[in-house]
Parts: structure tokens; C-alpha cells; sequence
């Protein structure tokens, strides 16, 4: 898959047209500032106190160095997106990258999800990755629908596994998208056996 | 008549008779010139010697094989020690510098060495060290364009995998306009 160049502007279902760009280091204050302003039961979810300028500060400088890339969407100057891919740098799950995306609400729904979610999943093949996982609240149907487009599948629901603000427990769904074949054909034909066989 | 005989050779694995396809290919097809290859294996698909002869010439080629080796790309220490006697006088060795290692006094003169596995792994995996050794090889002898070895490149691997070789490509070529002195 080749990357797509960015920046780049991204019509969404709603005719809004949003650029999309690599985030850095000086996007700071604007990230912490869309995160500040997500709603808390969207914040809830998230792996950070991203209200929290100290995390907000190890998250920019990527602190633990497993980043394959980090994009946002910007739309009248402001943030209204963030989407990243990570990897684990050793051990035995290098393959294996970690979808992460973060939608403002008043452009959720608008497919700018799938969007992010595709450019970077380029960039996780193009940095040798198998697989590709994303987790979400089974609470959350239309990112569910959005991942299953995508061709992700559902490979387990954790049952009871996320509270919520009200401390109710709910059952989170993980999803994969499987693109070792890619790499298979890659495989076959640097074996030095018969360049002509067909992948 | 300007003809140009090139040898890869390596493990079996490491893509070495793609390798010498793309070469081809840019020559021929994205190039306008004129190549050809034979290519040699052994019964496993892995670990066995392995190598392609190609040729690139500005006129139909009458006779395929390598007579005078005017470039060797060495992939696997065997391969180099084995197709080294075949290299003319002033011809050029690329080899890969940490699977290749030369006694005292017998590297060539003109020998550019790339660390492209090592590239390959830092890159996201091994096996696209023939790319890295496709742009290492364009890079430093300049017989088939940038352009022609990308779009070559492009073209002869798995959908889906074009990124990532053609940044190994690019890693390859750039060190190796680098170490010849040329701009990237």
C-alpha cells in the first residue's frame, strides 16, 4: 500500500472538507485543546487523563517510542481529530499494530474515521506490520459498522470489561485486520525457487 | 555498443533472482534499452546458492550470458568469494558488508559495501534487502535511472507492499549516491 502524501484535504459525507496532516511537536497546544474539549464520556474511554497537560506532553513526544505515525485532521485551524498507529518496538508482538482514533463529535459519523483509519493502516503495512487491532465499546455501533466495512473482524468481545462514568460495566469488542498475505506473496517470491509461479 | 554484464548472487530467500529482474526490467522496459537474464537455483527454496545473470545493452543481445562481469552484486559471503574470479579488472563489487568479509588484501578496488540487511530489518522486515540492493545498485553505477528502477520496483512486487519497498529502494539508492559521491 502506498502511503498517501500529506498533507492532504478530505472531503467528508457532510461536505465539510477537512486537512489532514502529520501531527508534531507544536501541535501541543492545539491537541491538548481538542482533547480538553471532548466530551468527558468520550474521554472516558481513552488510555490517558488527556486533561492532564503532563500526559498530553509524553503522548506528543511519543514517549514510548512506539508510534508508527500520528496524523490529525484540522478543520478552520482547529483539531477536530486524532488518529495514531503504534506498534510494540520489541518482543513478539512487533507485527501486530495498535489503531487508535479520536473523532470531535461534531464530525463523527461523517466517515472521517475510515479515513484515518485507512491511511494509516497503509502506513502500519508499510512498516511491515500483520495485523492490525482496534478496540471499541460494543455500546458503539456505528464504529463497529465503520470497522467492519474496513474488512476488520470481530475476534472477541472482552465481556463486562470497561466501566463506564456511572462505574456500569460494559463488554468491549476487538477487532482485526488480518494483512499477513500481503506479506505471504512478498514472501513467495523472494524464495528464489521459480520467479514465475503466479501470487 | 555499450553493453554492461551484471551478476547477483546470494541465498535463496533473499529475493536475488528478483533482484535481477527489476534490474532488467528498469533497463528494458522503463529505460528503452535493451536485457536479459538467466537465472539459477538450486532444489530449495531457501539456503541454496542462488544467482542471475543479467544483461543490459543498447542493442538486441545475441548471447545472454555473463563473459565479462563488469558489475557482481553480493548478497551472501559464498556467493561473492565464488563469482569474484569472474569480475573484469575494473569492474565494480557491491556487496552486502555485514554477510560479506574479505581476507587481507583481496577486496576489490572498486567495492562498495551497504549494511541492506540491516536496513531491511530497521525498515520493517528482512526481505526486502534485495530492494535496498536494487537502489544500492542503481545508486552507485547509475546503469538504470532512479526513475526506471522505482517504477520497476512498483511494478514487480505484491500489492500492498509497494511502500515499503519502494522506501527500501530509496534507502538503498541514497547510500549509495552517497557513498560515490553523488547527490541523492
Amino acid at each position: 500500500m502506498e502511503s498517501v502524501k500529506l498533507p492532504a484535504k478530505f472531503a467528508l459525507k457532510n461536505g465539510v472538507e477537512v486537512l489532514v496532516r502529520d501531527m508534531v511537536r507544536a501541535d501541543e497546544p492545539a491537541v491538548f485543546e481538542f482533547f480538553r474539549l471532548l466530551p468527558l464520556e468520550d474521554r472516558h474511554f481513552l488510555r490517558n487523563d488527556v486533561t492532564d497537560p503532563i500526559r498530553v506532553h509524553n503522548f506528543m513526544i511519543d514517549d514510548t517510542h512506539d508510534r508508527v505515525r500520528a496524523v490529525v485532521a484540522e478543520l478552520d485551524g482547529r483539531i477536530v481529530a486524532s488518529a495514531e498507529i503504534d506498534r510494540n518496538h520489541f518482543g513478539s508482538m512487533t507485527h501486530i499494530g495498535q489503531l487508535r482514533v479520536i473523532i470531535a463529535r461534531e464530525l463523527q459519523h461523517q466517515g472521517l474515521g475510515t479515513i484515518l483509519s485507512r491511511l494509516l493502516i497503509a502506513d502500519g503495512v508499510n512498516a511491515g506490520i500483520e495485523k492490525v487491532l482496534a478496540e471499541t465499546s460494543t455500546e458503539n455501533k456505528a464504529a463497529m459498522l465503520a470497522l467492519e466495512k474496513m474488512r476488520f473482524r470481530k475476534e472477541a468481545t472482552l465481556k463486562l470489561h470497561v466501566k463506564d462514568l456511572a462505574g456500569r460495566k460494559h463488554d468491549l469488542a476487538v477487532y482485526s485486520y488480518d494483512v499477513s498475505h500481503i506479506w505471504d506473496k512478498m514472501e513467495a517470491l523472494v524464495a528464489d525457487y521459480s520467479p514465475m509461479r503466479e501470487y | 555498443m555499450s553493453r554492461s554484464e551484471i551478476r547477483v548472487g546470494g541465498l535463496g530467500g533473499q529475493g536475488v533472482i528478483l533482484c535481477g529482474t527489476i534490474i532488467g526490467k528498469a533497463a528494458s522496459i522503463y529505460d528503452h534499452k535493451h536485457s536479459g537474464m538467466i537465472q539459477s537455483f538450486g532444489p530449495e527454496a531457501r539456503g541454496s546458492s542462488c544467482s542471475a545473470q543479467v544483461i543490459l545493452s543498447d542493442e538486441v543481445i545475441g548471447y545472454p550470458y555473463v563473459r565479462n562481469l563488469d558489475v557482481l552484486v553480493a548478497m551472501s559471503n559464498d556467493a561473492c568469494h565464488k563469482f569474484l574470479p569472474e569480475l573484469k579488472k575494473d569492474g565494480v563489487l557491491l556487496y552486502e558488508e555485514e554477510l560479506v568479509s574479505f581476507p587481507e588484501g583481496t577486496r576489490p578496488a572498486k567495492a562498495w559495501g551497504i549494511p541492506a540487511t540491516r536496513f531491511a530489518e530497521e525498515l520493517g522486515r528482512k526481505l526486502v534487502l534485495n530492494i535496498v540492493m536494487v537502489g544500492f545498485f542503481a545508486g552507485v553505477t547509475g546503469l538504470v535511472s532512479r526513475q526506471a528502477a522505482e517504477a520497476a520496483v512498483r511494478d514487480s512486487v505484491p500489492a500492498g507492499t509497494e511502500g515499503l519497498n519502494l522506501k527500501a529502494f530509496a534507502r538503498g539508492y541514497e547510500y549509495g549516491r552517497e557513498l560515490v559521491g553523488g547527490a541523492a
